[in-house]
């Protein structure tokens, strides 16, 4: 029973970790229809810029998130605007910009900060022992902060102007260019909230785990198995599949240890796939 | 007539250019490979970091003797990324390249993807692979630049039970080679000394180790032990072990890499109590001026932390033995040169050719190593362990 909640505990604390990266993911997939293998860059990239400002601008780390934030915001609409922009519709061309976006943030960082694990700490540390399960404090505020944002996430699509620009463009391109939306400013937006996600999430977990340039390697990948398993495109499916991700992750490893854990995981896709090639919540699979 | 004369001229003076160039550009180049980026990157600088060293060190004399001249000594590195493939492919890189010596690369995958590629490239290399194969009579032109677990784990055991009493362990590493061959040993080494063992595995590139640690408590050891999984990833699992209230031994019958262990997991309160293998004698003054030698000669700060010390001899009588071959283009040439030389190195003093009885090949250098101890959040230094021939 012990090992059964504390996997509970592990799994939704995983889960809300994969959330915030999965709907980053999910967003530019079902806005722009690119598959941003640069996803993973701006995770690193979120957990570099607020070591930075931690250790080298001495800022507070409240401040550090928000400053981590906003650069892998602007970076991603700076990058949207006048790169990816122009060829948008040519998914091989977007799949190499992204791609080639990833290599050239990882070797930078490789090559600004040395290939080492820096010495990156969450201001709060130590756990709360609840009789024989125990949550680490670091965890929680991930968590909080996880829900906080998928709930400003909410708000933002589905009860704000922009919100609704960017849901019909996904919906039907040509119909919502022809009401006035405008891909140019919107496009660049929705990227700028996703990247920032990423970033929020390199912010908050790299301290907690560890922070070198190979850090966002495996982000990518839990990023793709999560969205897939949700729905390619689909907000809803992306968060309820990062938590039966972080779940199933945590009761296969905890039970079964860690190699046929990962094994698991990639079984449940695959089924998944066979079963329901939509995912979870995904309405239709996306055009080539 | 004038115009077949003019051609005559120039196509001596050609030539001729082309001889002096050579004769200025006499140059050797050999590899430095490991992982240089992930988990295990500390290893891969360190195995490079010591050829750089090396070479720097007889470049600053002129150059590494070569019959009656002297050649500057190039490093080519290449990040092996700790895979198998990545080792592979740096070995036909490399050869490409014309370069049959090859210091590195270092891990037990990376060692079992290069040794057939540079058996056909005909290229010599040395690794620190802990591999239960890590040398085979069958590639004699494969090094390698320390012992494995079977010859230290048991004397490192009996002297960590002096200072961490314990009746079970619950050993951790990756489920590839580099993981299970080491666990093993380790485990192994263990039981004889009345020690249970409990044994897990995860899968390399995992981030986040709570499942595992949730596994590893449920079995209530009395120590862990982080045997081969990477620093960064043993500074992850030590920070979570401590997280979820483990307040036990933690043991690294492994792979050095204990500061960047201790940067990972928050500090040395945090690792508090902790025993590991060093492969070298750390504590020795004339050991630790390396870091001094790698000022001086390459002008930046040391990489790769104790790892370097341990790969420089390796690195230093691989060009001994391009030296007394005269050659670095047969591999097969240095490696009968190296055979020949005496294991004696300026900082690690004397050692000894082992590894027949292990692998059935004397190719492994064997010198002093250490045992070393954090207790209380105070780091006790390293004790220096002698080196026995087989």
């Amino acid at each position: 029973m012990e090992q059964f909640l504390q996997a509970g505990i592990i799994g939704i604390s995983l889960g809300a970790q994969y959330a915030l990266l999965a709907l980053g993911f999910t967003l530019i997939f079902g806005i722009l229809g690119v598959v941003n293998f640069a996803h993973g860059g701006f995770y690193m990239l979120g957990g570099y810029v607020a070591f930075s400002c931690v250790s080298m601008a001495g800022l507070p780390y409240p401040i550090a998130v928000l400053v981590a934030v906003a650069v892998t915001a602007a970076l991603g609409w700076v990058f949207e605007l006048f790169l990816l922009e122009r060829l948008v519709d040519d998914h091989l061309a977007t799949l190499m910009l992204t791609l080639g976006l990833y290599l050239i943030v990882s070797t930078g960082l490789l090559t600004a900060f040395g290939p080492l694990s820096m010495d990156f700490r969450f201001p709060v540390s130590g756990a709360l022992h609840l009789g024989p399960v125990y949550v680490p404090k670091e965890n929680l505020i991930v968590l909080a902060i996880c829900l906080a944002a998928i709930g400003a996430l909410w708000l933002v699509l589905f009860r704000t102007d922009l919100g609704r620009a960017l849901r019909a463009l996904a919906d039907d391109r040509a119909v919502a260019m022809a009401q006035g939306m405008r891909p140019r400013v919107l496009f660049p937006a929705a990227f700028a909230l996703a990247t920032g996600l990423a970033g929020l999430t390199g912010a908050l977990v790299t301290p907690i785990l560890a922070l070198s340039p190979g850090v966002g390697d495996p982000v990518l990948a839990t990023s793709f198995l999560t969205v897939i398993l949700g729905g390619l495109g689909s907000l809803g499916g992306a968060a309820l599949a990062a938590f039966i991700v972080g779940l199933v992750e945590a009761y296969s490893s905890v039970y079964f240890g860690g190699s046929i854990g990962a094994l698991i995981l990639f079984v449940l896709v695959l089924l998944l796939l066979v079963f329901r090639p939509t995912g979870l919540l995904g309405r239709e699979t996306r055009g080539a | 007539m004038r115009r077949h004369l003019l051609l005559t001229v120039c196509g001596v003076g050609l030539i001729a250019g082309a001889q002096g160039a050579m004769a200025q550009s006499c140059e050797i180049k050999i590899g430095g490979m490991g992982p240089m980026s992930g988990g295990a990157a500390q290893w891969g600088l360190a195995m490079s970091g010591a050829a750089e060293l090396a070479a720097a060190e007889v470049n600053a004399e002129g150059g590494l003797k070569m019959g009656d001249k002297k050649c500057k000594v190039i490093v080519v590195p290449y990040d092996s990324k700790y895979t198998a493939d990545g080792a592979a492919a740096g070995a036909n890189a490399l050869a490409a390249q014309g370069i049959k010596i090859i210091v590195g690369p270092v891990g037990s995958p990376e060692a079992t993807g290069i040794k057939p590629v540079a058996a056909r490239n005909e290229q010599l290399t040395w690794n620190a692979a802990y591999a239960k194969n890590a040398l085979e009579p069958k590639y004699p032109l494969a090094f390698h630049v320390a012992p494995a677990p079977a010859v230290w784990a048991d004397p490192m055991i009996k002297k960590a039970l002096q200072v961490f009493p314990m009746k079970s362990v619950a050993l951790v590493a990756p489920n590839d080679q580099a993981g299970t061959d080491i666990v093993a040993v380790d485990a192994e080494a263990y039981r004889a000394n009345g020690i249970k063992t409990t044994e897990e595995y995860y899968q390399r590139g995992t981030t986040n180790f709570a499942p595992i640690v949730t596994r590893i408590l449920a079995a209530k050891p009395d120590v862990v032990d982080t045997a081969s999984s990477p620093p960064g990833d043993a500074g992850v699992i030590v920070k979570q072990l401590r997280l979820a209230g483990f307040t036990g031994p933690i043991g690294r019958l492994g792979g050095p890499g204990t500061e960047e262990i201790i940067r990972v997991a928050g500090g040395i309160d945090v690792l508090k109590d902790f025993f590991w293998y060093e492969t070298v004698a750390t504590g020795d003054p004339k050991v630790q001026e390396i870091d001094a030698l790698y000022r001086k000669f390459l002008g930046k700060e040391p990489v790769g932390g104790t790892a370097l010390w341990g790969n420089l001899p390796a690195a230093r009588m691989t060009l001994k033995a391009i030296s007394a071959a005269g050659t670095a283009d047969d591999a097969n040439k240095v490696a009968a040169a190296m055979r020949l030389l005496p294991v004696e190195d300026p900082n690690m003093g004397k050692g000894h050719w082992t590894g027949k009885k292990q692998y059935g090949i004397a190719q492994e250098l064997h010198f002093p190593y250490g045992f070393g101890v954090i207790k209380d959040g105070k780091n006790l230094g390293v004790t220096r362990m002698e080196a026995k021939p087989d």
